[in-house]
């Protein structure tokens, strides 16, 4: 990855608007590799394929008989994951736009649903508390494990190549360390709704409900940085590292992109951030090798692609 | 030859020892059955031919085999097929003819027998012919008057068998006859004159007599009129009494009289009873023209038997009993009096009412008077009380007085007194003590009651030293203060019985009443004497509390919180639940110091198939494992891990990059390896564990790669591993990873 070279400016052109869905998009993913392709995840119970360049939309999957809530894509683009209200995981071939699994047994919606590296398991959070890791190279359809430590619903996953890191709303992140066989859980305080790690996995970002984005340090549970200014009280908002992870983006509730500086935690230019949204910003994602593209996705039912100026 | 097969063949007859019987060892074919009956007829049939028959020769068991479906046919049912589907036969058109299926339908033979038997004891009561009798004296009739067929079948058709009790029958051997009433037969006279009351008519002694010129009538007795069964109409409906259905308001009021007349005939079901003799007065006075009546036949004047059985044909019933109306009756205060009931000419009860005494004017009620006369006579009321006693209780004539009246000797046990086994002369000694000490009494002190009849006002003393030191001392109604001011007040009364302020303040409260006082009073002086204080010595060993401990007021009846006292009392519980949840975890959180303070860090096992999905050795393995397992020891693995965390975090700052845990204390005494000089050339420890690698027994392997529910895993079956580096760097997303990261490598010790 590129070194970090300080904050760069952050890509604030609209490129284009993917707006097909007819209602709050709740999750919006870049694929991956080149990822030229985002799938996005509504209310309206759809999942869509779009091409980021082109703002067209490419397929619509449509299986899911509630909300779909998250997405996640394999690493190899061949599959993806989706999962919503309907309280089953579902395994999709994009190619067929087929869902190749359905995976049962939560109690309650699914709020996160991750594959690991090589798409060998995967990991959903629900509502019920429980996060489930499910193998995909075996067909049975019991989980491996069910990790129920969290006391209240688990809202983000992320998995590592030996670590799966959880945020729940009871306000703890939980890393659990297949190596060491420990699980350290850092208290919060405040109801989690996205954990993003840097790629080195040794600090995470972590979004909360009080309107709070915090830096913490993985290795010692140490908070290194505190970024504020924007609200987020009520809803999930995703934030997410811009390329290089010298800033830190997110959206909150009134439709602004917020930046802040990684090192001071100082608000980027310009501040206030203007309105680009019309309802709360559920989900920003920098593109993973393209440092002047990122994605925002919105209640408004739209998601913009955004980036720097030529 | 077995011994069973001899037997058998000794049992048919065949000498088992003869050449023919010897011949063969094998027996071709089924015995014939013996000529001589045995006992078991069925020995030679096969299994299969065999039938199980109960005791009346039907064949029962019919089995799966043999019987099938025709098992229904030879036990139940009908025919040969079994249940056969009935075909469905409209039942539009006769509707009417559907027949309900009786039980008897689904009962078999056994069954209807057993019905009938606990039938026969009814049918011999029930099927009575008040005609032609019992079926034997129909019999017996058939077989004296010979009748023919057809006249028998008319009669049969036309007079069908009669049910009735075999009292009618006696009647009808004494003469009676259908229709006709019971009793001696009477003369045309009589028996107009029990038609003329039958139908309500006033016939004159002489009207009767003017009918009766027929001379020929009077020679001959005639039966008399049937009796009129009184029916009781069964009130089956909820209207009130006198209310027929359909009448308006105006009617059922009984405003207008017209009107209620005809409810008579309807409300048949009051009046006199059948035993009721009506008097001629009330039927002149109140019958009416348009009421019909039907008279009895026991109204007749001339009769004095009191047979009353009536006895009628079903035409005569429902005609409706005798009924004696009062249609003009009216309350006093002008309500209609109900149909079928009579207003009664004596009023119900009367109360006996008797003029106050005069008093005499300027009389004064002085009880002492009274009390005095008591006393006065003590003596002889004593006496008196002993000897019969309930005469004072009981006004009127007691059981004694009516013996002596009848002169019955009086009962032997009658109790006595004590008096009257006393001689005279103790007697009068005892009467003259009584009086001088009645006198004393009466001399010293205001006659007072006895015995008194009211509850007085009785104040217990208590000594004025207790009293005021009691007044000093522990106060125990400080929950009640009413009381307690009435507890002090007592005590004061009782320390200055000269002063009159405090018992005059001592009464009665208004809702209180004597019993009530006196009773508080008691527990005023039992408190006034625990309560006192201890004496000067002992008081000095304690010290009074200075906080007097007010006890939980107890209220009666259910507990009821108070709004007040809910609501602090969760304020109360907030208060602690919040403490209760801020631990220090949270607090720290709250500060914002995170850190060690708000990490916990517990030991936790991923399933084995996850740490092989994820490549990653298992941190905790199985115990049988770690015996010769190279160091894949649970303690020394999480030692080691322990130890190397910072050394992970480190390795893993390099994006993406990933190693095994490495065993430290592999190098012997060589302390901790240089990480930075792993696979490099400085470092000279390289490739030593390559050339002194041992392979690993073919179980670890198995432990490790073998899955149970592996099907997809070929490339990870157990193979021989190449000798690993102590640390394997493998490029991110490779899957092949996992094949060398979860080889253990051996340590040297």
């Amino acid at each position: 990855m590129a070194p970090s070279r300080g904050p760069q400016r952050l890509a604030r052109t609209l490129h284009t608007t993917l707006a097909n869905h007819k209602g709050p998009v709740n999750v919006a993913r870049y694929s991956k590799g080149n990822a030229t392709y985002v799938l996005t995840g509504g209310q309206d119970r759809s999942v869509r394929l779009w091409n980021a360049n082109l703002g067209t939309e490419i397929k619509a999957f449509t299986a899911h008989g509630y909300e779909v809530l998250s997405i996640s894509v394999s690493h190899d683009n061949a599959k993806f994951a989706s999962s919503g209200g309907d309280r089953s995981v579902f395994v999709w071939d994009v190619t067929t736009g087929m869902t190749t699994r359905r995976l049962a047994g939560h109690m309650g919606k699914i709020h996160v649903v991750e594959f690991n590296e090589d798409a060998s398991v995967l990991a959903s959070g629900s509502f019920d508390t429980t996060v489930r890791l499910w193998d995909l190279r075996a067909q049975s359809r019991s989980p491996i494990q069910a990790l129920e430590e969290a006391r209240d619903a688990v809202h983000t996953i992320h998995i590592g190549s030996t670590t799966i890191m959880t945020g729940s709303v009871d306000g703890h992140v939980r890393i659990y360390d297949l190596r060491k066989g420990e699980l350290r859980s850092d208290y919060i305080g405040h109801p989690i709704t996205a954990i993003v790690p840097t790629q080195d996995l040794q600090t995470v970002l972590v979004t909360t409900l009080d309107s709070h984005i915090r830096l913490i340090d993985l290795t010692s549970g140490k908070l290194l940085n505190d970024f504020t200014g924007h609200k987020n009280t009520s809803y999930r908002i995703r934030g997410c590292f811009e390329h290089g992870e010298a800033s830190v983006v997110c959206g909150d509730e009134d439709g602004k992109v917020w930046a802040w500086d990684l090192v001071d935690a100082g608000l980027l230019q310009p501040n206030p951030p203007p309105k680009v949204h019309e309802k709360v910003i559920t989900w920003t994602e920098h593109h993973p090798s393209d440092p002047n593209e990122m994605i925002t996705a919105s209640a408004d039912g739209t998601c913009k692609v955004w980036r720097q100026p030529k | 030859m077995t011994s069973r097969l001899k037997r058998k063949l000794a049992d048919i007859g065949i000498d088992p020892s003869s050449a023919k019987a010897n011949e063969n060892f094998c027996l071709i074919g089924t015995p014939l059955p013996p000529l001589e009956k045995s006992k078991d007829t069925g020995e030679f049939v096969p299994l299969w031919k065999q039938e199980v028959r109960d005791e009346k020769g039907r064949r029962r068991l019919h089995g799966a085999f043999t019987g099938g479906f025709s098992a229904g046919y030879f036990n139940t049912v009908g025919s040969k097929e079994g249940w056969a589907p009935s075909t469905f036969v409209s039942s539009r058109n006769d509707r009417a003819k559907q027949k309900a299926s009786r039980p008897e339908d689904f009962m078999d033979e056994e069954d209807l027998q057993e019905l009938k038997d606990s039938r026969t004891i009814v049918d011999t009561t029930e099927e009575m012919d008040l005609t032609g009798g019992t079926k034997a004296e129909l019999q017996r009739q058939g077989d004296t008057e010979d009748k023919d067929t057809l006249t028998s079948a008319l009669e049969a058709a036309m007079l069908p068998p009669a049910k009735d009790s075999a009292g009618a029958r006696i009647l009808k051997k004494m003469g009676w006859r259908i229709g006709q009433g019971i009793g001696p037969r009477v003369t045309i006279r009589q028996r107009r004159l029990q038609d003329a009351q039958a139908t309500g008519q006033n016939i004159s002694a002489d009207a009767l007599d003017l009918g009766i010129d027929d001379e020929e009538a009077q020679k001959h007795t005639y039966a008399p009129r049937d009796t009129a069964v009184l029916l009781v109409e069964r009130k089956d409906n909820f209207h009130g009494l006198g209310y027929r259905p359909g009448m308006s308001l105006n009617e059922s009021l009984g405003v207008k009289g017209s009107n209620a007349s005809t409810g008579l005939n309807i409300s048949a079901g009051f009046g006199l009873g059948a035993l009721n003799d009506a008097d001629e007065d009330d039927l002149e006075v109140y019958d009416t023209s348009s009421s019909i009546r039907n008279r009895t036949a026991y109204d007749i004047a001339d009769r004095d038997d009191n047979d009353r059985i009536a006895i009628g044909s079903k035409s005569n019933r429902g005609t409706g009993g005798s009924i004696r109306s009062t249609p003009s009756a009216t309350f006093r205060d002008g309500t209609m009096v109900l149909d079928g009931f009579v207003l009664s000419d004596k009023p119900v009860a009367e109360d006996r009412w008797f003029p106050l005494p005069e008093i005499p004017q300027g009389w004064a009620p002085d009880p002492r008077r009274v009390w005095g006369q008591t006393q006065n006579d003590k003596e002889n009321l004593k006496t008196d009380t002993a000897v019969v006693p309930h005469e004072k209780w009981k006004s009127g004539m007691s059981a004694d007085e009516r013996g002596t009246i009848l002169g019955e000797t009086p009962l032997p046990s009658a109790p006595k007194s004590v008096f009257d086994y006393m001689s005279q002369k103790d007697r009068e000694r005892l009467k003259n003590i009584t009086a001088n000490l009645a006198s004393g009494k009466a001399g010293a002190t205001t006659p007072t009651p006895p015995t008194p009849s009211a509850p007085s006002i009785q104040i217990p003393r208590t000594d004025p030293h207790i009293a005021s030191a009691a007044l000093r001392g522990f106060q125990p109604f400080t929950n009640d203060p009413v009381k307690q001011g009435r507890y002090t007040a007592y005590l004061q009364s009782q320390a200055e019985p000269d002063n009159t302020s405090y018992s005059t303040s001592l009464k009665p409260l208004p809702n209180q009443s004597t019993i009530d006082f006196n009773k508080e009073m008691v527990e005023y002086f039992q408190s006034a004497q625990i309560f006192k204080p201890m004496s000067v010595a002992m008081a000095g060993r304690f010290t009074t509390a200075a906080v007097v401990e007010h006890g939980p007021q107890m209220h009666a009846g259910l507990h009821t919180p108070k709004e007040e006292e809910q609501e602090a009392k969760r304020q109360e519980e907030e208060k602690k639940r919040e403490e209760d949840k801020l631990s220090p975890k949270e607090h720290a959180a709250k500060m914002g110091m995170y850190g060690p303070m708000t990490r916990e860090v517990k030991p936790w096992q991923p399933a084995r198939l996850l740490c092989k999905r994820f490549g990653v050795k298992d941190p905790n393995p199985m115990p049988e494992m770690s015996e010769d397992g190279p160091p894949s020891g649970s303690a020394n693995a999480s030692q080691a891990d322990d130890t190397n965390t910072d050394v992970y975090g480190q390795a893993s700052e390099a994006p993406g990059v990933f190693e095994a845990p490495a065993p430290t204390t592999s190098s012997s005494g060589a302390g901790k390896r240089d990480l930075a000089n792993i696979g490099l050339g400085e470092d000279d420890t390289q490739g030593r564990d390559t050339l002194t690698y041992e392979r690993p027994p073919v179980d670890v392997f198995k432990a490790i790669f073998a899955s149970d529910d592996e099907d997809s895993d070929e490339e990870e079956a157990p193979e021989p591993p190449e000798p690993p580096e102590p640390t394997t760097v493998v490029a991110p997303g490779s899957s092949s990873a996992s094949k060398t990261q979860a080889v253990p490598s051996k340590s040297e010790f």
